[in-house]
């Protein structure tokens, strides 16, 4: 986006001389530069401050306290060198690999998550691309988990996944799981949290992939039908293709957000798991952070899952500037 | 599959292919509304469950001949906080979505209409604010809100909110669409920026305010980490840490359990149908946040 936007802009200092009137003006008058200045920082104080002290801030605090042993009260009490970060990414020899499995485990949820999710997202575009009347009204209900809150789909899910409801006893029964809940088996608890994670973003997924289809220009598929294409093959050669691009934009977003994904576990699970099948990093974050009071340490787990996702978000803004260029 | 299936075939007669295309209609709905039946089913089993009246076994579908309505009555008796739930909810995300509109609108006004040194530095502190995920920022945050003794408060849940790097992105490009030279114009008319702001470019850009207010109001509606820090005694929650606590009471009555989340995703699924087109231009131009 940037190289456009910017095009509007007036000249930067260095560019000046090459200017007519009004820039040398400015140069000419220094002191209108600075009133200028002050204007535009008036106006944008409010929300500068406020980014400073809620984002900026903490954020510097928090790579700070990642260094420290700290008190119950978040005060720092004794340097600790990288050790945290040695701990937590066991470079340090001493094999407790629970961290790097939570991650891992973080990373097992983002492979269920994404496939499910871009799968259940394409069929349902497809769907809401047939030409009937009442189209309007099944694209709603395919939107409408966007307006549903993870916590309260966990709720429902909960309730689902509940011995006392039997809605999923057949599924623990065809399985031959060993376990009153499909939440409290090792093997199935991970896959039920990703499955209910797919159903709460269905609405946004669809609504992003269906925008795709949407800009594919209609002319494409008139003259490869006229060439004789079958639907398999205007799916395969021109829908699929000209939508890869939005499907990659889905694939990182649907990353970053598994990799967040905090609420359900809270309120489905609850703790580790059933043979910590289910403490994803940001859970064994909240661990240490809430239930441990250990700020330093979970500020150094805060900071490793800032790096991945900055990564993750990385590549994105590049994977966006492309997408920009295809069109 | 795709979107061109309701033609009918060449080479056949007219009276044929127009039973064949109702045919065709008619299946197409059958797949879709089953499909639409999928979607929704968690949302119908919760409804069910609502309906039963209270029972320790519920089934899966209720008894037709007696749907039992009165939960949604009874649930405000039993728990006589919810009401207080959802003023508080409504009071923390009409703050936390006026908040950002106006921080967001004078800081993207400055950004896309004036000129002042080291705009690009500005632009980039703002964006800059996108890469970084509210993990890393919490557990400071967290203990800066104790510290000032707003546990439990009204600006404990809103005021960490009011600016928001994405508001201040989308605003930006809007503002940017908009002809500098009106703003030009209106200067040399002896209009100053803040009448300009107010009166000019506010309500000519009101698409992307409403783009901003509804996607703001929904994610405040349903944040759930940070209240749940926050928040100690009952009458402070909001509607998204009340449902999920009253689900971890010790009696889980279903039937008011699930009459509570209903009423609780009532305002966002009301949004959902009022501003879908805002809030579908928010989520997606959101998701750059990640």
């Amino acid at each position: 986006m940037s190289k456009q936007a910017w095009s509007n802009e007036p000249a930067q200092p260095g560019e000046m001389l090459a200017m007519p009137t009004a820039a040398r003006q400015a140069a000419a008058r220094p002191p209108r530069q600075w009133w200028e200045f002050g204007r535009a920082l008036l106006y944008m104080s409010p929300a500068l401050l406020l980014l400073l002290a809620f984002t900026y801030i903490p954020f510097l605090r928090s790579i700070w306290l990642s260094f420290f042993v700290t008190n119950p009260q978040g005060d720092t009490v004794r340097f600790n060198d990288v050790r945290y970060y040695t701990r937590i990414l066991n470079l340090d020899g001493s094999g407790r690999t629970e961290y790097l499995r939570s991650i891992l485990t973080t990373v097992y949820f983002s492979l269920l998550v994404v496939p499910l999710g871009i799968v259940f997202a394409l069929a349902l575009a497809l769907l809401a691309t047939l030409r009937v009347r009442a189209i309007a009204v099944f694209r709603t209900i395919f939107t409408s988990s966007i307006a549903i809150s993870v916590a309260s789909a966990s709720v429902i899910w909960a309730l689902i996944y509940s011995p006392n409801t039997r809605a999923t006893q057949w599924l623990i029964d065809l399985l031959h799981l060993n376990a009153n809940s499909l939440l409290q088996h090792p093997a199935t608890a991970l896959f039920a949290v990703a499955f209910m994670t797919t159903w709460t973003s269905l609405g946004f997924n669809f609504i992003v992939t269906l925008a795709g289809l949407q800009a594919i220009p209609h002319d494409i598929y008139e003259s490869a039908r006229i060439d004789g294409a079958n639907n398999w093959a205007l799916f395969r050669y021109i829908t699929l293709p000209l939508l890869t691009p939005t499907l990659l934009f889905l694939i990182l977003i649907s990353t970053i957000q598994s990799f967040q994904a905090f609420t359900q576990f809270n309120v489905l699970i609850g703790n580790e798991g059933p043979a910590n099948a289910t403490d994803v990093f940001v859970f064994a974050i909240f661990t240490a952070f809430w239930k441990d009071n250990r700020y330093g340490f979970a500020s150094a787990m805060s900071v490793v899952l800032f790096l991945i996702l900055f990564v993750l978000t990385f590549i994105q803004y590049r994977l966006l500037d492309r997408r920009v260029h295809y069109q | 599959m795709s979107s061109l299936d309701t033609h009918a075939p060449p080479g056949m007669g007219q009276r044929p292919a127009r039973i064949g295309a109702l045919l065709q209609t008619v299946a197409l709905y059958a797949v879709l509304s089953l499909v639409a039946l999928l979607v929704l089913l968690p949302l119908l089993f919760a409804l069910s469950l609502a309906l039963q009246g209270p029972t320790l076994s519920p089934t899966l579908l209720p008894d037709f001949s007696r749907l039992d309505w009165s939960s949604f009555r009874e649930v405000f008796r039993e728990e006589p906080n919810l009401t207080r739930w959802i003023v508080n909810s409504f009071v923390v995300a009409l703050a936390v979505t006026l908040g950002q509109l106006v921080t967001s609108a004078l800081a993207a006004f400055a950004l896309a209409t004036m000129s002042f040194p080291a705009k690009v530095v500005f632009f980039f502190v703002f964006l800059g604010t996108l890469m970084i995920p509210w993990e890393s920022t919490i557990i400071p945050n967290y203990l800066a809100i104790t510290r000032l003794g707003w546990k439990d408060s009204y600006q404990g849940l809103i005021v960490p909110f009011l600016a928001s790097g994405f508001g201040i992105f989308l605003l930006r490009q809007y503002f940017l669409t908009i002809p500098r030279d009106l703003y030009e114009a209106a200067v040399l008319d002896g209009c100053g920026p803040a009448r300009y702001l107010w009166s000019i470019l506010l309500p000519l850009s009101r698409p992307a305010l409403a783009t901003l207010a509804v996607y703001t109001f929904l994610n405040t509606w349903n944040q759930y980490y940070w209240p749940l820090l926050i928040v100690d005694s009952p009458e402070w929650r909001t509607t998204q840490i009340g449902i999920t606590a009253f689900r971890s009471s010790e009696v889980t009555i279903y039937n008011l359990q699930m009459a509570s989340t209903i009423i609780v995703m009532l305002p966002t699924l009301i949004l959902l149908v009022l501003g879908q087109r805002q809030l579908v231009r928010g989520l997606t131009a959101g998701a750059l946040k990640g």
